[in-house]
């Protein structure tokens, strides 16, 4: 290889190039840059930029001969329909809930591998719940339809040991779809947690027990503060996940209860003429989804200054 | 009252542990029903729905689909991750950070936001919507796990071996492939298993980018949404054991080359260590 590579240095227009590259600076910065600035302003801002200039546009795509008109006409349709704004909030509430919810099933899970479980089962520990990680929502949402329909395993269960009024109706609600959704956020909650536990000193929780400090007490004064890039990391990361979520809510969720993701599949899934429609809500979503994650994040770091002054 | 203490943790996690396989393990049984229904309790098993799905003609064209859009997708991002991570690892300060906010800015915006972005985007390209449109939006989603990947270990790599190979006479050329890229290879393959997992599984960019030929779990959720029979319990399970395996694979992979536990963890996400 390296035999091969130094031969090709007797053609002269290639080591003419490879000379012009260890002479010129500017030249090598060129040739680094070119791809990554390429690519990254043709999938990671041009989508976007054309995103917003569509939604602004009466119609898409424009008619040929026809000049561009511009209209916030897309903008306020979502504040004139109730419909529009229900699932707005909806949406804003069941993330912030589900979030909640994942913090609260996972912090002592990660608790315990972190910190309680003996150290060398600890990466063990981990393996065994980041196993079902690669499993898709899809397969995840099916998995749960298994168990929680009308015939289903939990109601298998409950009639078999004799519980009066089955079969429940478990499935297509926000119970299951909350319980699908956790099933899917709680691996991208427990790596930050995990990763801010363990860094989190043994000897500060012994010093503390000895000090005559209660569990509760070196849980809020010691673990809780400690933890708190974990935390935050693990919220954002969720509430971001859960916020766009379109396939699991309408396998596992109820007809009435659509969240603002597929209100905007839907509208993208009708003829290209409802584009603009459907770009300047994702715009909403987006611009607000971010908004209160950078809300949250600069809420907490505050929080924190105050508290260590 | 200090056994309960001491038994809460330990009970709460294999509580979780049992949330996260009970599910698994009752769709792989119900994958061996003898009835036409998903429903329990299971009184005659059959076999039959595993073996009937090495011969469903729409599901192996979706795992090929799929498979050829996973290599694809990961040749292309990785392709354009390595120079991505090139660059980055020369800047630093603000232009650094800068760069690094635009690299990871897929992985910050809704999903289906992205996915209808770029449906919008190669409509204006003139690109199809179909194989190399997902795999397209694939690359997209999963070009910051390469960079971070990359950058991690690039970080760790001490500038002694390329200077000597520099005083010895190597030229640039192959100081990349000699020197550099041989340095990088199991972060490179990391994050090979990495994306091809991550575009295995992906469900919404495929669905918005793909034209008339499904990829596997769009097609799964276009079956679920007509109606279930244990066949589909079947063939969920045999992805399930696949995906799960290689996945496990990989993550022991970028353990074991000492790539870190801080890798695994960005990879997944977590971009601020």
């Amino acid at each position: 290889m390296t035999r091969l590579l130094v031969s090709l240095r007797s053609f002269a227009p290639y080591r003419a190039m490879l000379e012009l590259y260890s002479r010129s600076p500017l030249l090598r910065l060129c040739l680094v840059a070119i791809i990554p600035v390429l690519w990254i302003g043709a999938t990671n801002i041009a989508p976007l930029a054309q995103m917003v200039e569509i939604s602004f546009y009466e119609q898409y795509p424009v008619r040929q001969g026809e000049p561009i008109e511009w209209t916030l006409r897309h903008y306020a349709a979502f504040f004139e329909r109730s419909l529009y704004i229900t699932a707005f909030v909806r949406s804003f509430v069941f993330a912030s809930l589900a979030t909640v919810i994942t913090l609260v099933v996972v912090f002592p899970v990660a608790f315990y591998i972190s910190k309680v479980a003996p150290k060398h089962t600890s990466t063990r520990l981990l393996l065994l719940v980041i196993a079902p990680f690669w499993v898709s929502e899809i397969i995840r949402s099916f998995a749960w339809i298994v168990m929680l329909a009308n015939r289903g395993a939990v109601n298998s269960f409950l009639s078999m040991i004799g519980l009066p009024g089955t079969p429940f109706e478990l499935l297509y609600n926000n119970i299951s779809l909350t319980i699908g959704v956790v099933y899917l956020t709680s691996l991208y909650m427990l790596l930050p947690l995990y990763a801010a536990l363990e860094k989190i000193d043994d000897n500060l929780l012994e010093a503390a027990a000895n000090l005559g400090a209660p569990a509760w007490q070196r849980f809020t004064r010691i673990v809780l503060p400690l933890s708190r890039e974990g935390i935050v990391a693990g919220c954002t990361l969720v509430f971001l996940l859960v916020i766009g979520l379109y396939a699991m809510p309408q396998l596992l969720g109820g007809p009435n209860n659509t969240l603002f993701a597929a209100t905007i599949g839907q509208i993208f899934a009708k003829a290209g003429d409802s584009w603009p429609l459907g770009s300047a809500f994702s715009i909403i979503l987006t611009g607000s989804a971010l908004a209160y994650v950078g809300l949250f994040i600069a809420l907490f770091q505050r929080r924190r200054r105050g508290g260590s002054a | 009252m200090n056994l309960i203490r001491r038994m809460a943790l330990p009970g709460l996690f294999w509580l979780f542990v049992a949330y996260l396989f009970l599910p698994l393990v009752v769709m792989a049984a119900m994958g061996f029903r003898d009835s036409n229904f998903v429903a329990f309790p299971i009184q005659s098993w059959t076999t039959q729905w595993y073996r009937d799905v090495l011969f469903d003609r729409d599901i192996l064209a979706s795992l090929w689909l799929s498979a050829q859009v996973a290599v694809l997708s990961t040749v292309i991002s990785i392709l354009v991750g390595l120079p991505v991570a090139f660059l980055t690892a020369r800047t630093s300060g603000l232009l650094r950070g800068a760069l690094v906010a635009l690299v990871v800015l897929p992985a910050f915006l809704p999903v289906v936001v992205s996915a209808i972005a770029l449906r919008i985007f190669i409509g204006r390209i003139g690109l199809e919507t179909g194989m190399v449109a997902i795999a397209f939006g694939h690359a997209v989603a999963s070009m910051p796990f390469v960079v971070v990947m990359v950058l991690t270990r690039l970080n760790s790599m001490s500038l002694n071996m390329t200077d000597a190979a520099r005083n010895l006479g190597a030229d640039e050329v192959i100081v990349l492939v000699r020197i550099v890229l041989p340095y990088l290879s199991p972060a490179l393959l990391g994050a090979f298993m990495f994306c091809m997992l991550l575009s295995f599984e992906d469900f919404v960019r495929s669905f918005f980018l793909g034209g008339f030929e499904q990829t596997f779990p769009v097609l799964l959720f276009s079956r679920l949404r007509f109606g279930f029979d244990p066949g589909l319990a079947a063939i969920s399970t045999i992805i399930l054991i696949a995906t799960t395996g290689f996945g496990l694979y990989a993550e022991r992979f970028i353990r074991s080359r000492r790539l870190g536990r801080d890798t695994s963890i960005s990879a997944t996400g977590n971009t601020h260590d």
